[in-house]
């Protein structure tokens, strides 16, 4: 019989005030069941999330980052889902390069009305994390 | 060459088109040149052009009033391109006198090929495909190749593309970005643990000198990230945790300024391969939104332009 | 005058003696850099390739970051413990401008106060010079007062006279040192030639030289002359490389690294040249570049030696090796103006950017 692992990822998620805080807010009063994993930030557009949010992140202990904002083309402030798609695609990317697991860091876009595919985006990150195993990044020795 | 430049810097000054002239002047040490800022016309009889011309001129720009000259490379221009294109610079306060380049030499290549310190060596001089060193009256015969920096090695723009007054005929790019990118190719051939590995202990020595940061020309926020203190994002403490963030976003937020230009690696005083990260990280820019750092002065930079439909499959 | 010598061979074997007892540095390529590192063992071939370690010897009394302590909270209360360095440590093969920075900045952390932290290192390290053969283009060492190639700054000096060492003890920590060592031969008065011959030889290949002679009234003259501070410091990019790596070079700054029930508080270099070194919450009063460059080299040759009767500076060159964009310290004492000039500019209150 396989020991069930105590360990359960840590999830941070940067939610665009509009549409995706929405979206989350969706999935819980529609009793959509999803991993208690995440901790969510509400930030005012998904264009807000710098890579030293996500790093940051990464550097305090969380397995994961999530970043979701609203659909491209329907952003509350016009560009700002725009801007975020081009940063966030250069942090996956340049972090794969120096090392960082690529499940680690995660974005969607997650309307308001789409709270089950809030939900199903937070189940899919937390299995692929647990395949990955604690984020031991930081903690250990250097040098 | 360096006649012609200097006639025309004088000339600028004296016709009053320009406040400054920032060039290059011969060095204190051997190999070597420095950044010169002249105000008077005769002082601008000191310029040089000379395979050691390495500094990024483009950075003090920013920090000068008034109408400048500069004498640009091929490596500069763009850099200055790059900051007209994020409104730093406006193009009418800038005269750039383009200086085309065949390559600068790393000093750095030729002590360890040679065995020893630049101050123990003779004279170097390149002869088209060949490099002659010359040490304690031996001379020794080296493949241009191997003594020019990697940068230049994988240059496409030789000659500055934006130039007001262009000094020496254009040089052909060699365009072949392979050379020069052996230590990003041996990277990628890790695991993702070794390479995290392998940057955990290069870190391991950063001092937070910040100087990759001070020349580079797309640091010109006024005040850093590292500098803030509410929030704390990055410790002020030089742990290898601090230095590897720090490094990792500063290479974010340059990314589609940075020219490749190599300086951050050729000042770091302890040796850490910085351009393993932006060569990776142009090569990036380069494959995912077809951009190429300061190439078109009136191009949107890259970071606030967008296309309607791209990154299809990084995004859920 | 030295009446001992060890043989090359030997050193190997020296230290391995020392290391029963002490932990031994020597100059070190391991991680990337030269610097002094713990000794592996084995390694002896530092010999070869030592010139001088571009991270100085003060980084073995006053690291680049060091602990000072760590708290914890529990349920009665808070826990504090103290970083202790009591470790009894050799530093080999030291030249003689680093020891003789290490004895200028002992004025600053043994002054009214003392660091707890440097004095505790200082008294349980040994220092062991070893004299210059191959000085760098850069090294002005002669026109500070330092001899490259004898010091009295350290506990042993070795002087390098062909396949051995003669060794001069200084101090009686050297010669108790010394003492416990088998591997000491005697010297022969035809070795304390060699030495004497390999002094002169290697002082003439010190070429730069800069006039110290009242250099810091030539600065005090010239302080408020905006026009040539504003030259000097024309290509300074501010980077720090200069203050972080002179072994002469003290400033530190302290923070606090804290979580929930849990801290550390760190020590760590800082420096003059950076912009927001004196930031204040209202003001900046030196903002500007040609200011903090200004700060740089009067408080070098000029407010040091007001306060302690020596020039902070020991000529070894790594502000000009390691400087990005070339900035020659001897160029620019070599050009401050002898007279005060014609038209004294005064610096007024309005040249002072406030940053609300």
């Amino acid at each position: 019989m396989e020991q069930k692992s105590k360990w359960e990822p840590k999830i941070v998620g940067f939610l665009c005030k509009w549409c995706s805080y929405a979206g989350a807010d969706l999935a819980g009063t529609s009793r959509r069941k999803y991993p208690a994993n995440v901790r969510i930030l509400k930030v005012p557009c998904s264009g807000r999330v710098d890579p030293l949010l996500i790093l940051k992140g990464l550097r305090l202990g969380f397995d994961g980052v999530v970043v979701s904002g609203c659909h491209p083309g329907d952003c509350h402030y016009q560009t700002g889902n725009y801007r975020a798609r081009r940063r966030i695609a250069l942090t996956k990317k340049f972090l794969e390069y120096m090392g960082v697991p690529e499940g680690r860091i995660q974005a969607s876009w997650v309307s308001a009305s789409e709270g089950d595919k809030f939900a199903r985006v937070v189940a899919d990150i937390t299995k692929g994390l647990k395949e990955i195993g604690p984020n031991k990044l930081f903690t250990g020795g250097g040098q | 060459m360096e006649q012609k430049l200097r006639k025309e810097a004088r000339k600028l000054l004296e016709e009053g088109e320009v406040d400054y002239i920032i060039g290059f002047a011969p060095g204190s040490l051997k190999f070597s040149t420095t950044p010169l800022i002249a105000k008077g016309k005769e002082e601008v009889a000191s310029l040089v052009i000379n395979p050691f011309m390495v500094n990024n001129l483009a950075k003090f720009l920013t920090e000068m009033p008034g109408r400048v000259g500069i004498v640009a490379k091929g490596c500069d221009s763009r850099s200055i391109v790059s900051l007209i294109q994020d409104n730093q610079v406006t193009r009418e306060n800038v005269v750039i006198i383009g200086v085309p380049c065949s390559g600068l030499i790393d000093i750095v290549k030729i002590e360890k090929l040679a065995g020893k310190d630049r101050d123990e060596i003779d004279n170097i001089a390149l002869q088209g495909e060949k490099a002659a060193v010359i040490v304690g009256g031996q001379k020794t015969e080296l493949f241009t190749k191997e003594v020019l920096f990697d940068n230049c090695l994988a240059c496409e723009f030789p000659t500055p593309q934006e130039y007001d007054i262009l000094i020496g005929e254009p040089v052909a790019a060699t365009c072949n970005r392979e050379l020069g990118q052996e230590k990003m190719k041996e990277l990628e051939g890790m695991t993702p643990e070794q390479r995290w590995e392998f940057w955990k202990c290069q870190f391991g020595r950063c001092i937070m000198c910040y100087a990759c940061r001070q020349v580079c020309p797309a640091c010109f926020c006024e005040r850093c990230f590292v500098e803030e203190s509410q929030p704390q994002w990055v410790l002020p403490v030089p742990k290898w945790q601090d230095n590897l963030i720090f490094q990792i976003i500063r290479n974010i937020h340059v990314a589609g300024r940075c020219t490749d230009c190599g300086e951050c690696e050729r000042v770091c005083p302890v040796n850490i391969p910085l351009r393993s990260l932006t060569e990776k990280m142009y090569g990036l820019v380069k494959e995912m939104f077809n951009y190429e750092a300061g190439t078109d002065k009136n191009a949107p930079p890259l970071m606030t332009a967008y296309e309607y439909e791209e990154v299809k499959d990084l995004i859920r | 005058m030295t009446n001992k010598k060890i043989s090359k061979k030997d050193i190997g074997k020296l230290l391995e003696g020392w290391s029963r007892e002490f932990t031994v540095f020597v100059p070190s390529k391991d991680r990337g850099v030269t610097e002094m590192a713990k000794w592996d063992g084995k390694d002896t071939g530092f010999f070869e390739w030592y010139r001088n370690t571009v991270i100085p010897a003060k980084s073995s009394f006053l690291p680049a970051m060091e602990k000072m302590f760590s708290f914890q909270k529990d349920t009665d209360g808070y826990h504090l413990e103290l970083s202790q360095d009591q470790q009894k440590r050799i530093l080999f093969g030291i030249r003689p401008c680093d020891a003789r920075a290490i004895a200028i900045i002992d004025n600053v952390f043994t002054d009214s106060y003392e660091d707890p932290y440097y004095v505790s290192k200082r008294k349980n390290t040994v220092l062991i010079g070893l004299n210059c053969t191959n000085p760098y283009d850069s090294c002005f060492c002669t026109s500070l007062g330092v001899k490259p190639t004898q010091s009295v700054d350290v506990d042993l000096m070795l002087t390098d006279i062909g396949d051995e060492f003669s060794v001069e003890e200084i101090t009686d920590k050297g010669k108790e040192l010394l003492a416990a060592a088998s591997v000491v031969k005697k010297a022969t008065k035809a070795d304390d030639a060699k030495a004497k011959t390999v002094t002169a030889a290697v002082s003439g290949m010190v070429k730069r030289k800069v006039d110290t002679k009242d250099i810091a009234k030539k600065l005090q003259a010239c302080f408020s002359d905006k026009d040539y501070w504003e030259k000097v410091a024309a290509n300074c990019v501010s980077c720090g490389i200069c203050t972080l790596l002179c072994p002469t070079c003290y400033c530190f700054d302290i923070c606090d690294e804290l979580s929930k029930k849990q801290g550390t508080r760190y020590r760590r270099w800082d420096s003059c040249g950076f912009s927001i070194y004196t930031r204040m919450p209202m003001e900046n009063p030196r903002e500007e570049k040609w200011r903090r460059v200004r700060q740089k080299v009067c408080h070098k040759y000029e407010f040091y030696p007001m306060n302690f009767d020596v020039i902070a500076c020991t000529g070894c060159g790594r502000c000009i090796r390691l400087c990005p964009v070339n900035w020659d310290i001897i160029q620019i004492l070599s050009s401050v103006p002898a007279e005060q000039p014609a038209k004294k500019k005064v610096v007024s209150e309005k040249d002072v950017s406030y940053r609300y």
